[in-house]
């Protein structure tokens, strides 16, 4: 049993480690884009926000499960199969970009205009003012945002399993349900509050000592 | 001739459409000179904001030009622009600190935007640092210093670039008087160092009066009075002005003087309670005594104050005159021949 915990532990961490850093690595400069091309910021374009919001809301509109289904075969495209650790990956990482981009435009909007404009006075270019101005003022917003995403990652990754991903959530769901091991049930579970505790603790933590303001 | 640093020519700026239009600059025309301090004070609405933003291009004018040191910076854009920007400090009411950096790091930023080396960047930071006076608060965040620490601040970052122009938008409305008192002391203290141009708008007249040399009144986006700031005081045109003025300007009489009875103890002698002010040096020369000795008249000090615009003294006195009504005559307009107001405040007619 424990070789069994210890396998889908592993397996979770990593279906929701990988997702973490890819849907950070294209839904943060989304959000960027997002926010900088609002109207009365660094680069306004109207057009391009208003494309980029309504993918960000049809994405964040579909319930995980179904996009899970919805996107196999672009899932089979990129990385080969649908099911598995790998395959479970990819409909993780789309549900989570748009989740990251709306988290990063909050925290940026959380920056005072008037820094901004402080910044655009001293002849700032907009590579700077992102660079030198945005990502690090918002660094705590952007923390504690990206904390939700991985406890949300947790969840949805349970979700995954049922597409044969594996972990946390599978093992509870073969083991725990169908087989009625309740104490597969029960630890599969403390092991999860347990993770998600630790995150959210480490994350507020962090983005407390981060803060400056 | 002095030489213009900043011109303003036709300068209009709408802000929206339809209902929403506002007119926040009306056809504005000004001209700054090179080293000197320049205040514009408005009521809230009035678009002083709106003018010092134009001048970096904040805001970009409808139409009118705006020329700074000879080149016109609203035909600029893009790398010309920010080249120029990094010529023109500011500093501002909320301060707009990164509050993610220390007071070191808030100065060095916009050298770094400049791509100035970093042994450079130390070097002048901690000679800003020193100038500012904030040489024991080098590693503290903003948001551990006090309101009039931040602005200090604030001017170090905008002088970090060793501009010729500094624009300040109201930055001493958040302060206490006291602080705001220092600071005013900082931007005349770096006016003269560096022969710096500094525009500054305030709705505070005192803000004008301490350290400004230039004043322009601008009422619903138009300039409706400018001049040296002296002239404003000694002959303000518009109602603005005046209601201005009368916030640091004790004109108002104290009710007890004003009741005053005159009492003579020489039923032979006139009396007169004369107002006399004056404005600039006239307050270093001995004209009381010289009254006194010259027309033979009596004088009873009742109220005088005394206070300064910039460096040029300004006041008031009360006194009471007293003697043969032709003496009394001849002393008041002697004064008035010394570039005194005279104003009577109550007279008396001799009894006997
Ligand atoms: N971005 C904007 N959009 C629309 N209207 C604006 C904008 N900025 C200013 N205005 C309007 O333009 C007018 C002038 O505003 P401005 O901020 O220049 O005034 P101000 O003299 O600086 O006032 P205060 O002392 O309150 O700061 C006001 O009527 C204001 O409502
Ligand atoms: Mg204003």
């Amino acid at each position: 049993m424990w070789n069994l915990l210890l396998k889908a532990l592993g397996e979770t961490l990593y279906m929701v480690g990988a997702s973490l850093v890819l849907s950070a690595l294209f839904g943060i400069p989304l959000g960027l884009v997002l926010v900088i091309t609002e109207p009365r910021h660094i680069k306004p374009a109207p057009v391009i926000h208003k494309i980029l919001s309504t993918i960000i809301n049809i994405g964040r509109s579909l319930p995980f499960i179904i996009l899970l289904v919805a996107i196999i075969p672009f899932t089979r495209l990129v990385v080969g199969t649908s099911i598995g650790t790998a395959g479970a990956i990819v409909p993780l990482t789309v549900s989570a970009i748009t989740f990251v981009a709306r988290v990063v435009e909050s925290a940026l909007l959380e920056i005072d205009r008037g820094v901004i404009e402080a910044a655009q006075a001293i002849g700032a270019t907009t590579g700077q003012i992102i660079t030198k101005v945005l990502i690090p003022e918002a660094v705590p917003g952007l923390i504690l945002g990206l904390t939700m995403v991985a406890v949300n990652l947790i969840g949805y990754s349970a979700m995954a399993g049922a597409v044969g991903g594996g972990g946390l959530g599978d093992l509870s769901i073969r083991y725990g349900y169908q087989r009625f091991r309740g104490d597969v049930m029960l630890l599969t579970v403390v092991v999860l509050v347990a993770i998600v505790q630790g995150l959210q603790s480490f994350g507020s933590w962090l983005a407390a000592r981060l803060n400056r303001r | 001739m002095p030489q213009v640093m900043i011109e303003l020519a036709n300068v209009t700026k709408i802000y929206g459409q339809g209902e929403k239009r506002v007119v926040a600059l009306d056809n504005v025309s000004l001209q700054i000179n090179k080293g000197e301090i320049f205040g514009i004070i408005g009521l809230s609405g009035a678009g002083k904001s709106t003018l010092i933003r134009c001048i970096n291009k904040l805001e970009v004018p409808q139409s009118g030009t705006i020329t700074i040191a000879g080149q016109e910076i609203t035909k600029l854009k893009g790398k010309e622009l920010r080249k120029t920007r990094r010529k023109i400090g500011m500093i501002f009411q909320h301060f707009n600190l990164l509050s993610s950096r220390t007071v070191y790091g808030n100065i060095a930023f916009p050298l770094e935007i400049a791509g100035v080396k970093r042994s450079e960047i130390k070097e002048r930071v901690l000679s800003l640092i020193d100038l500012v006076g904030l040489s024991d608060k080098i590693s503290a965040y903003p948001a551990e210093l006090s309101g009039g620490q931040k602005q200090r601040v604030g001017i170090a970052r905008a002088l970090a670039n060793n501009p010729e122009v500094l624009l300040c938008d109201e930055a001493t409305s958040a302060l206490d008087p006291e602080t705001t008192k220092s600071i005013l002391g900082l931007l005349q203290d770096v006016n003269q160092r560096f022969n710096l141009t500094i525009v500054l708008i305030t709705h505070q007249m005192n803000v004008i009066k301490d350290i400004c040399d230039t004043v322009a009144v601008i009422e619903d986006g138009r300039i409706v009075e400018q001049g040296p700031v002296v002239d404003l005081f000694a002959r303000p045109r518009t109602p603005t002005a005046r209601r201005f003025m009368k916030s640091v300007l004790p004109t108002e009489i104290p009710a007890e003087i004003k009741e005053r009875a005159l009492i003579m103890d020489d039923q032979n002698c006139a009396g007169k309670t004369v107002r006399i002010s004056f404005i600039g040096d006239v307050a270093g020369e001995p004209v009381i005594s010289s009254l006194i000795r010259k027309f033979q008249v009596d004088v009873n000090i009742i109220y005088a104050n005394l206070d300064y615009i910039k460096n040029t003294p300004f006041g008031s006195l009360i006194i009471d005159l007293m003697g043969e009504s032709q003496k009394i005559e001849a002393a008041m307009e002697f004064l008035e021949d010394q570039g005194l107001k005279l104003e009577v405040l109550n007279s008396v007619e001799p009894t006997a």
